[in-house]
């Protein structure tokens, strides 16, 4: 019997296996707010495709759903978005966040 | 500091100690021992500082942090002493001593003979490398004072003349039982019980720079003692499947879950004769092996 | 300089805080350097190498300490299409010993390692501390910052903001223009653990011998490029993307990388490699087209927070840039203390160095680089063009003679329907950028 040959693009990884290789120190206080009544007339919705940690996911009715614990502090999000104060971004309070070990 | 009052239980309390497990917490192995970047200490003995701040200014009395370990962990008395601590004291230990060394150094370092005498100490409920939560029943055992561990809430609003912390402690099948804890006392608490203050920018910067007392201490005792590798865990034993009519009633009674405890007296006895009920209920219940005895 | 808690606040402890702050506590200024992570360098992430000849002024002999990986001795130039890739493969034995060239580091130590020299020197350093805000005085001048600890207020006769390429001092400051996403690439990375010898055979190196590939194409058609180095035990295996393509474009980064990775030219390389890290940073691409104002009253600007980071095809650098900017910052900044006078003008030391040295030049030389570089035609029609020359050059055809290599471009560049204007208007651009 022929073994399955894998697929060499399918993700080796889970997506959630890949962002648990990378230490987070979270902070209660959420560092970036996502307003997402603005969200909702957004047709092109970035911030979903560009964010590294995907931390932006869309819902049935238009709008965004978004988690700021696993977040990489890059600033994408906020570079991406066309939509004016729909995401207030800032840095997590001291010593919080992300903790590179190996990059 | 004087000795003869403060081990007096109805003496004001003349001060605190928090006692905080720095860990090298780096996963790697062959990691620089002396490299901190990585290296913390847990939430619990974060909360247990908190709940120590917070008690020492309620009744007016001077807190010391210690840790044990090598000048790594300095770091972490350095943020305690940015947190409020007044003292810091660093027991100068290997990172991986025994825990019963560690209590009986911790022990000797807050009694009213040692060094920093404290009449309260205070300690997180685990480490950050998960340990047995074992220092601080040792400590109050070194020092004959009352404990009381695994603490869900502090009360921190309590006058120090009442010579008792009121604290709740957490019991099986999620019951809670209010304590009333006599000074001298040893407690430790769960990470949820506080969150510890932000130190203000000036405090943290001069903490950089503070004194750290060391005290050097005898070679291990229990060195060369087998080492524990694993927690301890009761034999296995054969059971046979409880009675159930479908399988979420038979987990039902495996787990106890929901379930009055299966077993389990309430007694008065004078603590002596407690311990002996306590040791005797468990070798029926077949937790204790014969060479346990 | 009365009623100052510090001379001066350097913001960010990468290696532009750490080189000014190393300037400054040498000269015997009171310095404190904020940290936001909880050490230096837990914040930071990069394509993987750092070029540290400008470290031989601040730190001599800094090779013998310095953490790094492995010595760059071997550079690769890849163009990739799906099915080809045309390898430019250099290798200097000379980059392997004294005084070095380039190196592969793990930034949160190198970064870590290099504010140890900061405050050896008598710097102070203070993690987990945001910066919030600057506080001014009336006339605007910058007089300090505010930190997100209580109390948090810190006076200071100078700032020096080397807080990040989303440097939110220099923008509150109004140094920075509008802010465009186009200016700005996402650099995703893996890190991935495979044993020394593999490693070693893989990448045809010894010892502490590196590599490092630089690849145009492989990006899932999203502008940009890909990257893999050598560290010690594990690949940094990455791509750079243009952030409006890559929003634009549908495929997610983590999916990118996979691409790259499947890649024929790729894959023997990464096969079996355990995934360590996973990691994401911003890089302030343009060169100088973004480049802020670098001083105001009271302020100056150092590295990736004045987009100091050169992303020009053959060469990206950034960390050499972010120390240089910084050590001279520390210079200007000792220079207008000295003299009492922090005002923009006063400052004006700081453009100067930079203007006489590689920081400024180089970007001047190269300033058309990034734009070209991450163009349609150089990123989508070029590599195929290059790839395809090349095939044909190699194959042979019999029994049909060779044809001549004129005559194979021309009809190349007819098939991919590249106009003659075009490339030689891309042909000179590049000319002078990196002739």
């Amino acid at each position: 019997m022929t073994p399955i040959e894998r697929d060499p693009t399918w993700p080796e990884v889970s997506f959630q296996d890949r962002m648990d290789t990378v230490r987070f120190d979270v902070h209660e206080r959420a560092h970036i707010v996502v307003d997402g009544s603005k969200c909702e007339g957004c047709s092109t919705q970035h911030c979903v495709v560009a964010c590294p940690a995907n931390l932006f996911v869309p819902t049935s009715d238009g709008g965004i759903v978004f988690n700021y614990e696993q977040c990489f502090e890059c600033g994408t999000c906020y570079l991406v978005c066309n939509v004016e104060g729909a995401i207030t971004w800032t840095y997590p309070d001291g010593g919080h966040g992300v903790v590179f070990r190996r990059t | 500091m004087t000795t003869a009052t403060s081990s007096s239980p109805s003496a004001p309390t003349a001060s605190i100690a928090v006692c905080l497990k720095w860990t090298a917490a780096r996963d790697d192995a062959g990691a620089d021992p002396d490299d901190d970047r990585f290296a913390g200490v847990s939430a619990a003995d974060r909360a247990a500082l908190e709940v120590a701040l917070r008690l020492g200014e309620r009744w007016g009395v001077p807190v010391t942090a210690l840790a044990a370990g090598p000048a790594g962990a300095e770091r972490t008395l350095r943020d305690a002493i940015a947190a409020g601590a007044d003292r810091a004291v660093r027991l100068d230990m290997d990172a991986d001593a025994d825990s019963r060394d560690v209590a009986f150094e911790l022990a000797q370092a807050t009694a009213p003979t040692g060094g920093p005498c404290a009449d309260l100490v205070l300690c997180g409920d685990y480490s950050l490398d998960r340990g047995s939560g074992s220092v601080p029943a040792f400590i109050a055992h070194h020092r004959s004072a009352a404990q009381a561990l695994g603490l869900v809430s502090v009360d921190t609003d309590g006058p120090a003349a009442d010579g008792v912390v009121r604290a709740v402690r957490r019991l099986d099948g999620g019951r809670r039982e209010l304590l009333e804890v006599p000074v001298p006392g040893v407690l430790s608490v769960e990470g949820s019980v506080a969150s510890l203050r932000r130190a203000p920018l000036r405090r943290a910067l001069a903490s950089r720079t503070a004194p750290i007392e060391v005290i050097r201490t005898p070679p291990a005792h229990h060195r060369g003692a087998p080492a524990i590798v694993t927690p301890y865990r009761p034999r296995a034993r054969v059971m046979a499947a409880p009675a159930g009519d479908d399988v979420l009633a038979r987990l039902r009674r495996l787990t106890d879950a929901g379930a009055a405890p299966a077993r389990g007296e309430t007694v008065e006895l004078a603590p002596a004769d407690a311990a002996r009920r306590i040791v005797e209920a468990l070798r029926d219940w077949g937790y204790l092996a014969d060479h346990d005895r | 300089m009365a009623d100052v808690d510090v001379d001066v606040v350097v913001v960010g402890a990468g290696p532009a805080g750490a080189c000014a702050a190393i300037e400054l506590a040498r000269a015997g200024r009171s310095v404190v350097v904020l940290e936001r992570g909880p050490f230096p360098g837990s914040k930071n992430m990069y394509g993987g190498v750092v070029y540290p000849r400008i470290l031989d002024e601040l730190i001599p002999r800094w090779w013998e300490e310095a953490p790094i990986q492995r010595w760059v001795t071997r550079r690769s130039t890849m163009v990739l299409t799906p099915t080809q890739a045309l390898t430019v493969d250099f290798r200097s034995q000379a980059w392997g010993a004294p005084p070095y060239n380039g190196a592969t580091a793990y930034r949160p130590d190198f970064d870590h390692w290099l504010a140890g020299h900061a405050e050896a020197a008598g710097a102070q350093l203070l993690c987990s501390t945001t910066v919030v805000g600057l506080l001014r005085d009336p006339g605007g001048r910058v007089v300090g910052v505010r930190t997100d600890r209580p109390d948090g207020d810190l006076r200071a006769g100078l700032v020096i903001a080397c807080d990040g390429v989303n440097s939110f001092v220099a923008k509150e400051a109004g140094l920075y223009g509008p802010v465009d996403a186009a200016n700005y690439t996402l650099g995703v990375k893996e890190t991935l653990a495979l044993p020394k010898e593999v490693i070693d055979e893989r990448f045809g190196v010894r010892g502490r011998e590196g590599v490092d590939i630089e690849i145009l194409g492989g990006t899932g058609g999203v502008n940009g490029g890909g990257f893999v180095y050598t560290n010690l035990d594990t690949l940094a295996v990455g791509a750079v993307l243009k952030l409006p393509k890559l929003a634009a474009q549908g495929t997610r980064p983590e999916e990118i990388i996979a691409g790259l990775k499947a890649h024929p030219a790729i894959a023997p390389l990464v096969e079996g490699a355990e995934l360590k890290e996973y990691s994401a940073h911003l890089i302030p691409e343009a060169g100088l087209a973004m480049m802020p104002k670098l001083a105001g009253d009271g302020l100056l600007v150092a590295g990736d927070a004045a987009a100091m980071c050169l992303a020009a095809g053959i060469w990206l650098e950034g960390v050499n840039f972010a120390m240089a900017s910084g050590m001279y910052a520390g210079r200007a900044a000792i220079e207008a203390l000295s003299r009492n006078d922090v005002s923009t003008e006063g400052l004006a030391g700081y453009e100067r160095r930079l203007s006489e040295t590689f920081v400024l030049r180089d970007h001047r030389k190269l300033r058309r680089a990034p734009h070209l570089v991450l163009s349609d035609r150089v990123q989508h029609l070029y590599p195929e063009l290059i790839t395809s020359v090349v095939e044909r050059m190699f194959r042979v055809d019999n029994p049909n003679p060779k044809p001549g290599l004129r005559r194979i471009v021309e009809s190349e560049r007819r098939r991919l329907g590249i106009r003659r204007r075009d490339l030689a208007r891309d042909g000179l651009d590049g000319l002078r950028s990196f002739g």
